[in-house]
């Protein structure tokens, strides 16, 4: 009688084993699972991180300039880099409006019947810049820095400089097929922020807000 | 992503206040004030309200506390019973003292005031709404309330012309304090991030401590282990996180403002030095 119960006792010790099994194969799997989910996490962010530009678009007033500069014609006409013109782009925190007398170094001898480079001349005699406004304008209270974001997305990635146009796009837009330059994207906080965590931008209050 | 943070190290929270926290810094701005050299001129004062645009709001409001002074100039009298010469006043420039664990920051209903990764307190003027919860828990009483708009008083055409082009002119009903010139602690760390190269001691440097003709203030980085803030920690063996300094010397001078109430601060005053008459 005994051995019978101890019998007894054992098989159904073995079958309570054997229901649980499904149990111990659920828990092993997410013992797996877990065990490579952050391999899988760091693989996947420590390849070279890939450059997400910004989206959103924005219907932008045309801004009324003294003269209506024609950016289609410097740029994908005849060529010419957005850093030839707006130089401190690269170096501190704004890309600058050029100096008249950038303008007059070309336009002393090219297109000089064009009323708008009549006007121009203009200008430049009476020794007084054309009074530009301001397109893009970020409110007082934000931090942007033009060379940081350059160094980001050109000169750290060895992006090749001439093709610069394609980078200044992210937040100024198709700016090689305008006239005078509007403003096709947001630039508010929210649209910051989103290219920031994209791109592995600082997240902190105090790095934009002043 | 909340699978990863289940699996990060989390006995890095549970480590104690005295331990460290949790903090893990790049950069810690600290201070240190020689309280010995300093002979109370106002001259970090003048610089604060000159980089900060700090309003300017009268007699009448200063008599109400209504003063907007980031830096105030705390004025004691160390032998009271005698007459005014040998009074012997002494000086204690007091601003924000940016606590590792700040009492203005937890009590924020908008968070408006937060930490920085840089170990400060900051504040968004944006994002405040005037609660004043901040101010009224601040032990050392460094925030200061717009009761007013100060702009038009403080600085009228042509002095507009000189505020600081870095720096938010703040409005009514905004909460402002010390924020250990973040403008040119920003310029620093974008200079040296131009060059690729860390932040030199010094580089960063508030207008208090460059305005200071006796070089009282001294401010640095603390992580930067060669920097002068840091030696001068090292040398009157205070240290951060602690509520109470066991120092192997008790004579060294350094100190802390309230550190007994664990606020943590980043400002270390050296005493002042007096021989007895």
């Amino acid at each position: 009688m005994a051995v019978n119960k101890q019998n007894h006792k054992s098989s159904s010790r073995l079958k309570l084993l054997l229901e649980k099994r499904h149990i111990w194969f659920a828990m092993l799997s997410i013992a797996a699972v877990l065990a490579v989910y952050p391999f899988v996490v760091m693989s996947s962010s420590s390849s070279a991180p890939e450059i997400v530009p910004p989206g959103g678009s924005h219907n932008g007033e045309n801004v009324e300039q003294p003269i209506e500069f024609p950016h289609n014609t410097h740029v994908k006409d005849n060529g010419i880099n957005c850093m030839y013109c707006h130089t401190y782009a690269r170096r501190s925190k704004v890309a600058g409006i050029p100096p008249t007398s950038k303008c007059m170094g070309c336009h002393k001898v090219i297109a000089t019947d064009k009323p708008r480079i009549q006007k121009l001349t203009e200008y430049w005699e009476q020794k007084s810049p054309p009074p530009w406004k301001k397109v893009h304008d970020v409110p007082d209270f934000v931090h942007f820095t033009h060379e940081k974001h350059l160094k980001r997305f050109v000169f750290d990635q060895d992006f090749p400089v001439e093709n610069v146009k394609e980078v200044c796009a992210f937040c100024h837009g198709d700016v090689e097929n305008m006239t005078v330059a509007h403003k096709v994207k947001p630039l508010n906080m929210g649209w910051c922020k989103t290219c920031h965590i994209n791109n592995g931008g600082p997240g902190d209050c105090w790095a934009c807000h002043k | 992503m909340s699978l990863e943070n289940l699996l990060g190290n989390w006995s890095q929270y549970r480590k104690g206040h005295e331990e460290g926290g949790f903090h893990d810094y790049k950069h810690l701005w600290g201070m240190a004030i020689d309280l010995d050299i300093c002979i109370g001129c106002n001259a970090c004062a003048t610089a604060c309200y000159a980089e900060n645009n700090l309003a300017v709001v009268g007699k009448e409001r200063f008599e109400k506390g209504q003063a907007m002074h980031w830096l105030r100039l705390e004025r004691y009298w160390d032998q009271n019973e005698l007459d005014h010469p040998a009074q012997g006043a002494s000086f204690l420039p007091m601003m924000c003292q940016q606590c590792d664990a700040a009492t203005c920051e937890p009590v924020c209903p908008v968070a408006a005031t937060y930490h920085t990764p840089d170990g400060l307190n900051a504040q968004v003027y944006n994002r405040c709404i005037g609660s004043r919860y901040c101010s009224n828990n601040c032990p050392y009483r460094n925030r200061y309330f717009n009761f007013y708009s100060y702009y038009e008083d403080s600085w009228p055409e042509p002095l507009n012309m000189q505020l600081n082009p870095d720096l938010t002119v703040r409005d009514k009903g905004v909460m402002e304090k010390c924020t250990f010139c973040v403008q040119r602690i920003r310029v620093a760390k974008d200079n040296a991030k131009m060059e690729n190269r860390p932040v030199a001691d010094g580089e960063a440097m508030t207008a208090c401590a460059q305005a200071c003709p006796t070089n009282a203030i001294v401010f640095g980085d603390y992580m930067d282990k060669d920097s002068q803030v840091a030696k001068l920690w090292k040398k009157h063996q205070v240290k951060l996180r602690l509520t109470k300094q066991n120092k192997e010397n008790p004579e060294l001078r350094g100190y802390r403002i309230f550190e007994e109430l664990n606020v943590d601060p980043s400002v270390m005053y050296l005493e002042r030095v007096r021989e007895e008459v």
